[in-house]
């Protein structure tokens, strides 16, 4: 416990489990691991995604937080900033050095000061607006753009899927 | 792991009677690390930062975590002022919270009408002396509220126990030696004031504030001059050689690539330099931060993918993992079989199309090297049988070549064994094991390093336990 990172992660743990923001839940898989998390996010109301209960992983590196933690979801998701493999692309996790995209300001991306918390809190606010801007899926993308009711459709499709349904 | 749980954080105070203390708190904390601030520094964008972690953060990326602006670490200023409130409030925080916690208690347990409930978490409070003053707290301030119901008459009682410094009105004191007299006096007495007990004012100060017991204080008895910010140097022109040699005049560790050396002495220099950022009674010294750096090298330095694998190990899911990779499993066995039934009678026929397999083998490595990890595939080898009869093809599609070129090599190697005419039968088990790692290439990313091909001894071994 005596890293840094880990005692850090620790403390952002204990923050979300005494006092979580609505809609979110996260923690590490095992307490053996911190660098290792699991995170339930809930569609946010009035989207095509409400009702949904999103599982993710996030993957934590051993400078935390100098560099920001990866996000992959682990269910289907069609959005425009999330990959076909499940991995999340906002600016949040981002680290400010390299802009890939070249639309990020830098106040927007990584720093030591952001939190998982804001991370995911992020993630719940582009589930409900998407940037299409520089996409990481540019078939939703082009559908969100063009076809709002079939990319709505396909968003409910998944959600019924992720319950089980 | 039970212990961290302990871990205070400004979420504590939450669930008391005084919640507003948790962005109180929140406050004192350093944004960074989430701890209380550690030598705080301020930057000259006026955030603070622990000294540390603001340092850490500069030699990643030369910018203010928080606005972005462009930082030098020897711009960095100890902030006094919040290193004197932290410290403060440290102090007070058990109590405090210990109080808020019993307030918020009582008040519950006079809704419910639940005498029980609070007696009985009353009790989870360790200190016995403890308890009993909260509880006598408790019972006057019940009957304070029942006069009047204002709780928060407790903030009068913090003052009883404070410096003394409440004073009558018209009263002031003398800065200097902290006497009490007439205000009107005050200025008179500063002329001719000596001083005399300004020593006693003082230390009956640093009495309160030195909050750290013992060993701290004893050795502020030995007063050092304040150790002097190192500075960086310039990586890029320096020679390994001399760099290694700077290493060793700081006293830090020297070994390891160029890289690994540079980044070990910037870690070197913001431990170093935030510990010149502390008050002099928490002040460590370089033993102890000898130490610090040898848990960052631990954890991210130069043994931190050692120290990552052994965390992998513990948790390995070796079933999972002999299932997954069965298939790569069954190769190897198969191929480890078939050389071992005929070696040379192959060997022969093979030569002539494989002029190339061999030309890429042919640099090969000591043979002693794998005389040190002996008959894994043998003992493999029975134990699988069952796994390879209902498995795949024993012979992979895609490693054919190389497989080639490693049988040849295996049988180089037992014809190099006979011809030293050490002629045990460890030898040729030896030559069998070429195999897996002629497979290297086939299956290996680069990244990948040893401790991944040790694996396949592990899981099957592993597989065995369970079954049985």
């Amino acid at each position: 416990m005596s890293n840094p990172a880990a005692k850090r992660l620790f403390k952002e743990y204990k923050s979300l489990s005494s006092d979580p923001p609505e809609g979110i839940t996260a923690g590490p898989v095992t307490e053996d691991d911190m660098f290792l998390w699991e995170a339930l996010i809930q569609g946010p109301e009035g989207t095509p995604f409400e009702g949904g209960v999103f599982p993710a992983e996030l993957k934590f590196p051993k400078d935390y937080p100098l560099a920001p933690p990866k996000m992959k979801f682990l269910t289907d998701m069609w959005h425009p900033n999330v990959y076909n493999n499940g991995e999340v692309c906002i600016s949040i996790l981002h680290p400010p050095g390299d802009d890939p995209h070249q639309y990020e300001q830098a106040s927007e991306r990584w720093s030591p000061i952001q939190s998982v918390e804001k991370i995911l809190i992020s993630v719940m606010s582009m589930l409900a607006e998407p940037n299409d801007e520089s996409p990481a899926n540019i078939d939703a993308a082009k559908m969100w753009r063009n076809k709002r009711e079939e990319y709505e459709k396909v968003v409910r499709q998944n959600v019924r899927k992720s319950l089980g349904l | 792991m039970e212990t961290t749980f302990d871990l205070p954080d400004s979420t504590d105070w939450i669930a008391t009677a005084l919640p507003a203390f948790e962005p109180l708190e929140a406050a004192l904390r350093c944004e960074m690390c989430k701890e209380f601030y550690m030598n705080p520094v301020i930057t000259s964008c006026s955030h603070t930062f622990c000294s540390l972690c603001i340092r850490r953060s500069i030699a990643a990326d030369g910018k203010c975590p928080s606005c972005r602006t462009t930082l030098s670490s020897d711009k960095l200023a100890p902030n006094i002022a919040v290193r004197e409130v932290v410290m403060r409030f440290q102090e007070a925080r058990p109590k405090a919270l210990e109080l808020a916690r019993a307030d918020k208690e009582q008040e519950t347990g006079i809704e419910a009408g639940n005498n029980k409930k609070r007696k009985l978490e009353d009790t989870d409070l360790e200190d016995g002396e403890d308890v009993r003053q909260t509880r006598s707290r408790q019972t006057r301030r019940t009957r304070r509220n029942a006069g009047s119901s204002d709780a928060p008459v407790e903030i009068a009682d913090s003052g009883d126990d404070g410096d003394g410094d409440f004073l009558p009105e018209g009263i002031a004191k003398c800065p200097i030696c902290n006497e009490a007299m007439k205000q009107e006096l005050v200025f008179n007495h500063l002329d001719v004031c000596t001083g005399q007990s300004a020593s006693q004012g003082r230390s009956t100060r640093s009495k309160t504030k030195n909050p750290f017991p013992g060993a701290l204080q004893r050795r502020q008895k030995e007063p050092s001059p304040p150790p002097a910010r190192q500075s960086q140097l310039n990586y890029a022109m320096m020679k390994e050689g001399a760099l290694r040699k700077k290493l060793q005049e700081i006293g830090i560790p020297s070994w390891g690539s160029k890289d690994l050396m540079k980044r070990r002495h910037i870690e070197w220099l913001n431990i170093h330099n935030s510990n010149c950022d502390a008050d002099e009674s928490v002040r460590k010294r370089k033993k102890q931060l000898v130490k610090e750096l040898e848990e960052w090298e631990n954890t991210q330095g130069g043994r931190a993918d050692t120290k990552e694998s052994k965390v992998m190990r513990k948790d390995f899911d070796g079933s999972g993992y002999a299932k997954s990779h069965k298939s790569d499993f069954d190769d190897l066995i198969a191929q480890a079989r078939k050389q071992r039934a005929a070696p040379k009678s192959e060997d022969d026929k093979e030569t002539n199309g494989n002029a190339d397999g061999v030309a890429q083998k042919d640099p090969h490595p000591h043979p002693e090297s794998l005389l040190s990890m002996p008959d894994t595939p043998i003992s493999t080898e029975q134990k699988p049988q069952s796994i390879r009869q209902n498995g795949v093809e024993p012979q992979g599609l895609y490693n054919h070549g190389s497989e080639l070129g490693t049988r040849q090599d295996g049988a180089e190697f037992a014809n190099h064994a006979e011809a030293n005419s050490t002629s045990e039968p460890v030898e040729s088990t030896t030559a069998s094991q070429e195999p897996p790692i002629g497979l290297q290439n086939p299956l290996g990313s680069p990244s990948r390093k040893l401790p991944m091909f040790s694996m396949p001894e592990e899981p099957v071994k592993e597989l065995d336990m369970f079954a049985t």
